[in-house]
């Protein structure tokens, strides 16, 4: 089974003049990307902020220097994660978007597991077992969107959103309550987890081991896609659901524990904010990184490997954000609206071949 | 305290109110909307900022629909038009919305305005218990009110109403009468999106009198969720909307009562609920699903 640039598509359709096909795809998509950017440049123009300007800064502090290059690095590692969490159920077919709660409750556990038990542990089995902590709680969490798409029939674009909203609330419960930091002077976070628990930082850079880690499980979840007869099963089910039942397979079976292997990867995103650069649990601790990331999937057209360019790009697009509120006094926000365009084009542009 | 939560719930549940009974026109025709959540913020944040100009809040109330209306336009074009992934679409809607309204409400965060105020009905306001929770209202809730049954005469009285739900069931039938389908579906998604951004209008001008950044939080998507919960029936969309108010109204009532509940534990209820309410009649609507529409929510291709 070769690489398969095309999500959507049943089957690589042959061999015929298979690299041309691939250039012209890699070309489209390509385009489809720098449309967005290039009306966002207009909406910036309207706001007296040269475009130009501001693209040139983004990729100069991104790779003029190793801390820049290290800080987009951090920014687009929960992207990956969250990325994942969306890519794997979108390649069987289901539209998740769960990360966002499952990364918030995957950050609660692993803060909880920090806090309370993991702290007089060396850091080689403390650091796995809170890892194992945050997978857990992500898991928790999409074993409910699980068992309301497998037992309820509920569709789970509408539960798993729903259901982020209730797990800020939960977070937001504990931060307040039975995780509230004694000594923070009634400010809603958790006490900080050990020293020992901290992920191992790069040298020169904030950047921790957490991008090893994202890109790891990235290269994971590639491979068994692409090489294995589970992740075979998994593509014919997204692609064809029908082919899929009358080959015999358990559906059921299949979504349910997509589901959970994408909440364990979110989960997982969100231990990494814990214990790579946060240190405590906040109420805002990962928010707006589970939609991000769905984003990121969306522009990788859900490939894995794809995956991390495409969180890389996002990862600048959060620091230009930055730079953009800093240099120009336009909001951060701005920069959602170029993401929204970004979004609509793919969206746009997905109908081929058909 | 019973009537405190009564009322609360058609006080807060009306802008859910609108916005379901716009989503299920769309989804009669066969589209669901997940925008609905960007429609309501972009509502909200238009009809906020006219009233903020103008002073009046009729005006308001139009724009913010023209807002929804505008933000749905998008989902028409990819959907119907490009044919990508009704939720994907939805879900990117909302994200642009929120990103939207971010940016352009910051002017408008410490803004005031008069906006709509409650008018009570005389002589109908005075009736104990029931005069308060019902005849109390502003005039966008009593306009929510008559909406329904307009609604449900034009979708099962009408030859319009006919169109639309055959666009949501057998396309192939309109396409053999020598209508667009597709233009008619569109339209459903545009009529949602008005009422969306009207539902969003009616919280920032009517509910709360402000705007806050993604004040609606969740509202939308519940109200998508509602729609199935009501098996695409008008009044029970009402009703549904009303038990989410009421599960919002439940906050202020524990909070004056003083019980020791978490407020976050309120703040999930809602959400909770809707869960609830839609794995409650999950067994008993599967045939009742427009066709079109079961497609989508199936996961299956093509839809």
């Amino acid at each position: 089974m070769s690489l398969n640039p095309s999500p959507s598509v049943a089957a690589p359709a042959g061999a015929r003049s298979a690299a041309a096909k691939r250039l012209l795809s890699w070309l489209r998509q390509l385009l489809v990307l720098a449309i967005p950017f290039a009306l966002f440049g207009l909406f910036l123009l309207a706001y007296g902020v040269d475009p130009l300007e501001l693209y040139g800064s983004m990729l100069v502090s991104t790779f003029g220097d190793l801390y820049g290059f290290g800080e987009v690095l951090l920014k687009a590692t929960p992207f990956v994660l969250t990325g994942l969490a969306a890519a794997l159920p979108a390649k069987a077919g289901l539209v998740n978007v769960g990360g966002e709660g499952q990364l918030a409750v995957g950050a609660l556990f692993a803060a909880w597991f920090g806090v309370f038990y993991l702290g007089g542990l060396p850091a080689w089995i403390g650091i796995p077992a809170m890892l194992l902590a945050g997978a857990l709680g992500g898991a928790l969490w999409g074993l409910a969107i699980a068992l309301l798409k497998v037992k309820g029939r509920l569709n789970e674009t509408i539960t798993s959103v729903l259901l982020n909203y209730v797990a800020v609330f939960l977070v937001g419960f504990f931060v307040h309550g039975p995780l509230k930091d004694p000594e923070s002077f009634n400010w809603p976070f958790s006490p900080e987890i050990a020293p020992t628990l901290r992920l191992p930082i790069f040298d020169g850079t904030r950047l921790h081991v957490g991008f090893v880690i994202a890109a790891a499980i990235a290269a994971i979840v590639w491979f068994v896609l692409a090489r294995t007869r589970l992740g075979y099963r998994i593509r014919v089910l997204g692609s064809n659901r029908l082919a899929a039942e009358r080959a015999g397979m358990r559906i059921g079976r299949m979504y349910f524990w997509v589901l959970i292997a994408a909440g364990a990867i979110a989960g997982i995103a969100g231990m990494i904010e814990i214990a790579g650069i946060e240190g405590r649990l906040r109420a805002t601790t990962g928010a707006n990184f589970g939609y991000l990331g769905f984003l990121a999937a969306m522009m990788a057209w859900n490939h894995p490997l794809r995956l991390l360019l495409t969180a890389f790009v996002l990862g600048m697009i959060s620091v230009a954000g930055n730079t953009l509120e800093i240099g120009s006094g336009l909001p951060a926000s701005a920069v959602t609206i170029l993401m929204g365009l970004v979004l609509f084009f793919i969206l746009g542009g997905k109908r081929r071949r058909g | 305290m019973i009537a405190d939560i009564l009322t609360g719930a058609v006080r807060s549940g009306t802008s859910v109110m609108l916005a379901s009974q716009g989503e299920l026109i769309s989804e009669r025709a066969g589209v669901i909307n997940l925008g609905t959540e960007g429609s309501m913020l972009a509502g909200a944040l238009g009809g906020f900022a006219v009233t903020v100009w103008t002073g009046n809040p009729w005006l308001g109330a139009l724009a913010g629909g023209g807002c929804g209306l505008l933000l749905s336009l998008l989902h028409a074009v990819l959907v119907v038009g490009f044919g990508a992934n009704q939720l994907a679409t939805g879900l990117a809607i909302m994200f642009f919305g929120i990103g939207l309204t971010s940016f352009f409400g910051r002017d408008f965060v410490s803004s005031q305005i008069v906006g709509f105020n409650p008018v009570p009905i005389p002589l109908l306001s005075d009736i104990p218990f029931v005069g308060g929770i019902l005849f109390n209202h502003d005039p966008l809730t009593y306009l929510s009110v008559l909406l329904v049954p307009a609604i449900w005469y034009l979708l099962f009285r009408t030859r319009l109403g006919i169109m639309v739900r055959t666009a949501g069931e057998r396309e192939d039938v309109l396409f053999a009468s020598g209508l667009n389908p597709r233009l008619i579906r569109a339209c459903a998604v545009l009529a949602g999106g008005f009422l969306a951004g009207l539902g969003g209008a009616q919280l920032s001008i009517a509910y709360t009198h402000s705007w806050v950044e993604n004040m609606t939080a969740g509202r939308g998507v519940v109200a998508v969720a509602l729609v199935i919960f009501a098996s695409w029936k008008p009044q029970r969309a009402m009703l549904g909307a009303y038990l989410f108010g009421a599960a919002q109204a439940l906050q202020l009532t524990v909070q004056q009562q003083g019980w020791a509940i978490s407020p976050f534990f309120l703040f999930m209820f809602p959400y909770l609920l809707t869960l609830a309410a839609l794995l409650l009649v999950e067994r008993r609507k599967l045939s009742r699903t427009p066709e079109a529409l079961g497609r989508v929510l199936a996961g299956d291709p093509g839809g």
